[in-house]
């Protein structure tokens, strides 16, 4: 009996060990959330924009230094401060094999701009194509792009907007395009298991992608499988099995635990999300500006950086990311000085020190913790208070309202890395992420100004003029840019982490 | 039970729903938390956007006529677009429903299968060790946190010994083509024995997490009511008669004392979906209590109107079940 049982163990144990079929060649990316259409025109979701950025090519990418490299398109040029010409590339097949056209190009740009251009809905992405006005087609191979006013920025709003057959969605209809895939891109859909995982396998008639980005050629795995692990440990546990190769959104207290594996390492590309403190300027003990001084004197930013996130960030003195178009490198430094900041808080009235409360989202509640534990040898006395997200977002992200609170530990991604995307919401005057309160005409002069010229160096002039001047008016306290951390397994070559959280699998290869 | 007292009890549902939507409704009236800003997020967009997106979503509209053409609309199942699939709010809960399902039919099946045999031997050999070690057990089945048994079980299973998978429903090789839509069921009618296999070891982490708390009260529940049974006078009548020991048990003591724990099974099944939100996340299973989870953090009103509806249902329809269930077990009780 008790030998019969063993057996019985030994056997049901080696059974559940048995691997499922599975090829060599399937490489699976254990990813945070799902998609939530695969639709690239109606959506406003980063994680979505990931995962079908695969299936779908853009006019133009990125490469690893985050220029803007043609894609689809052979070349373009400026031919007027509002006319810009797009030269595409022959020979592009869609993954049912019919060529893409310019007017395919027209198409796609016309379902994202245009009023009620998708059966009767309009586009949540319209205003990331900002001013443009109409879409022209030359012949089979050109398009234009004309604008209503100057927006320089356009090439660096175009790598996120991709190209669909017009065919396909006329044939398919708007809600085909939910699960409908027909792109240019280097992997074609399988299979859409919602909630559980995006299976694409590779697409043999691609073109070969950006030439300006090797290798060229259609892509070195034969399938590609996002799957949906919203968890931290158990994504990072996925990754520890062998189960995926490569995880994104890595936590910092978990990255020993990848190091210390030997099948898996940890790879960090700079973010693009700068983290602050957003202090209330209207009222309360931060509209003095020696108080808010006081404080940045009060926190010592490298020893956070150090202790809490690992290393893995970059002070900023800013709103911009050093990667950022525009930084102003010049920047002044609140060194950590706990005598001028005490110094500071006597001047504003406060000689015993100040009580205020920093409110906090669940996720960055340690480093809050930190923050007032290093602040309070400089005087402030700090209650960290911790909330929900979407509450905290209606309490300070105003408009000019009055905001309720003193001080918000939050941050801000900026995935184009251009100023538009961060500068101007955060710190215009009444602008949608402007959570201090913070209303200077000259810094909103600047910005303006910055909308509209066409002249790259002078319009990084301007913006390196508006960072100097909110440097000095301190309406945050400006932090970090923390890196984005990935796990992967050491099977993976060929493939790196991109500073716009893009998870472009063409080039990856497994061993 | 009559048809009468049948229908009388369908009838009762609708007070039931009414108060679950406007207590839903209400509650997300008075949350902070704007869902275009959420959906907009870190992005530099146009006042006109905003508000083109607002009315997109109905919110332009003032709270009590929101209500209304939510009701209105519900009558007809229609509940409209969710905000961030923007596909139909029906569509998108039916497309995580069978996930769940199996899940907690599995869960359940799991804790029966555990509990009874346990709560009996527990009962029959009382104050034994082994009496002892169930009691403790189950003790830890109810407290333990799911997040933290579920994080537990993969770091053994999966990442140490390597036996069953982290997470996800099935492999990409188990792809069946969908009669019930619960794997399980359909790889079988399918005659896919190893795809059967695939979806039942990426099953096993999930049930046992999902389904130890109700095992542990299912056991106590058990073990409690069989030893009051078998104290009864008609146990020792029949000890008397000279019936085999097994005959009395199982025909005789079981299944009285299995009363209980069948309502209290049926209960606790409709607590099986709270679970579900842990347990469907730290095991990246695609259920519906994922999607609530991801869609209240977002504000996503209409699937979150939705979702608490049909859970409104289920919970009642369980109840009701258990209550059926009562008076065929026990012909002394009418409803």
């Amino acid at each position: 009996m008790k030998r019969s049982t063993t057996l019985l163990a030994l056997v049901l144990a080696s059974a559940l060990a048995l691997p499922t079929a599975m090829q060599a060649q399937e490489l699976r990316v254990g990813f945070t959330l799902d998609a939530l259409t695969l639709d690239p025109a109606n959506h406003r979701n980063r994680e979505t924009e990931t995962i079908i950025r695969n299936m779908f090519d853009g006019l133009v990418t990125r490469d690893s230094d985050m220029n803007v490299v043609p894609e689809l398109a052979e070349s373009w040029t400026a031919i007027d401060p509002t006319t810009y010409e797009f030269k595409l590339r022959p020979g592009v097949t869609f993954h049912d094999g019919s060529p893409l056209t310019a007017a395919d190009v027209k198409f796609s740009l016309d379902r994202l701009t245009k009023e009620n251009a998708m059966g009767g809905q309009t586009s949540p992405r319209q205003s990331l194509l900002g001013p443009l006005k109409e879409v022209v087609v030359v012949d089979d191979l050109t398009v234009r792009l004309v604008l209503e006013s100057p927006w320089p920025i356009l090439p660096a709003m175009l790598p996120f907007q991709e190209m669909v057959s017009q065919a396909h969605v006329e044939a398919i209809g708007q809600e085909g395009m939910a699960e409908g895939v027909n792109g240019t891109g280097p992997f074609k859909l399988v299979e859409w298991r919602k909630g559980d995982s995006v299976i694409m396998e590779r697409f043999d008639g691609y073109y070969g992608g950006a030439t300006d980005i090797s290798p060229t050629g259609k892509a070195c795995v034969e399938r590609v499988i996002f799957k949906v692990i919203p968890e931290n440990s158990s994504r990072v546990a996925a990754l520890l099995a062998g189960d995926v190769h490569i995880i994104n959104s890595l936590p910092s207290h978990l990255v020993a635990q990848v190091e210390a594996n030997p099948d898996t390492k940890v790879m960090a590309v700079n973010g693009t999300r700068t983290s602050y403190i957003a202090l209330n300027n209207q009222t309360g003990p931060f509209a003095d500006i020696r108080v808010r001084r006081a404080l940045a004197h009060a926190v010592d930013r490298e020893l956070i950086v150090d202790k809490i996130l690992n290393g893995k960030a970059t002070l900023t003195n800013g709103i911009l990311s050093p990667d950022a178009f525009g930084k102003n490198d010049n920047l002044p430094t609140y060194e950590y000085d706990v005598d001028k900041a005490k110094a500071l808080l006597a001047e504003a009235g406060y000689p015993d020190g100040l009580t205020v409360t920093l409110d906090v989202d669940g996720a960055n509640k340690e480093i809050a913790e930190a923050i007032s534990a290093v602040a309070s040898k400089g005087g402030f006395q700090i209650n960290v208070v911790v909330g929900e997200g979407s509450m905290l977002t209606t309490r300070f992200r105003t408009k000019g309202e009055p905001i309720d609170g003193q001080m918000w530990l939050t941050s801000w991604g900026n995935g184009s890395l251009d100023p538009v995307g961060i500068f101007v919401p955060t710190h215009r005057t009444a602008d949608r992420g402007n959570s201090s309160g913070y209303s200077n005409v000259e810094v909103d002069a600047l910005l303006d100004a910055a909308n509209v010229e066409t002249d790259r160096s002078v319009r990084a002039d301007l913006y390196g003029k508006a960072e100097a001047m909110v440097n000095a008016d301190l309406p945050k306290l400006y932090l970090w840019v923390a890196q984005d951390l990935y796990g992967v397994s050491t099977k993976l070559t060929g493939w790196k982490p991109s500073s716009d959280s893009r998870i472009n699998l063409h080039d990856a290869c497994l061993n | 039970m009559s048809v009468g007292k049948f229908i009388e009890r369908l009838l009762q549902l609708i007070p039931v729903l009414l108060g679950v939507s406007i207590i839903v409704f209400v509650m997300m009236l008075f949350t902070p938390g704007d869902p275009v800003a959420i959906m907009l997020g870190d992005q530099h967009v146009t006042e006109e956007l905003e508000n083109a997106l607002r009315h997109d979503m109905g919110l332009d509209l003032p709270p009590h006529q929101r209500f209304f053409k939510f009701l209105s609309n519900a009558l007809t199942l229609d509940f409209g677009l969710s905000y961030y699939h923007r596909q139909p709010v029906w569509d998108v809960i039916a497309s995580r429903l069978p996930a769940t399902i199996e899940l907690s039919l599995a869960a359940l099946v799991f804790a029966l299968v555990v509990s009874i045999p346990l709560g009996v031997l527990a009962a029959v050999h009382k104050n034994s060790l082994l009496d002892r070690i169930a009691t403790v057990t189950s003790l830890f089945g109810v407290s333990l946190p799911g997040f933290w048994f579920g994080i537990l079980l993969i770091i053994f299973f999966a990442v140490n010994m390597h036996w069953l998978p982290v997470a996800g429903r099935a492999g990409f090789e188990s792809e069946v083509a969908p009669i019930t839509h619960l794997l399980l069921v359909d790889s079988l009618l399918r005659g896919r024995i190893d795809a059967f296999w695939d979806a039942l070891r990426h099953l096993i982490l999930p049930t046992i997490t999902l389904g130890l708390p109700m095992a542990s009260i299912l056991t106590r529940v058990t073990r409690a009511s069989m030893l009051d049974v078998l104290n009864r006078d008609y146990i020792t009548f029949a000890e008397a008669k000279g019936l085999s020991k097994t005959k009395i048990l199982i025909k005789h003591a079981l299944k009285n004392a299995l009363i209980p724990t069948v309502t209290v099974a049926a209960i606790e099944t409709g607590s099986l979906l709270g679970g579900n939100m842990v347990v469907e996340t730290v095991f990246g299973w695609p259920g519906l209590g994922r999607l609530v989870v991801e869609s209240i953090f977002v504000r996503n009103y209409p699937l979150i109107q939705a979702a608490v509806l049909f859970y409104a249902v289920t919970y009642v329809m369980l109840n009701f079940f258990a209550d059926i269930l009562y008076t065929m077990l026990n012909p002394r009780v009418k409803l």
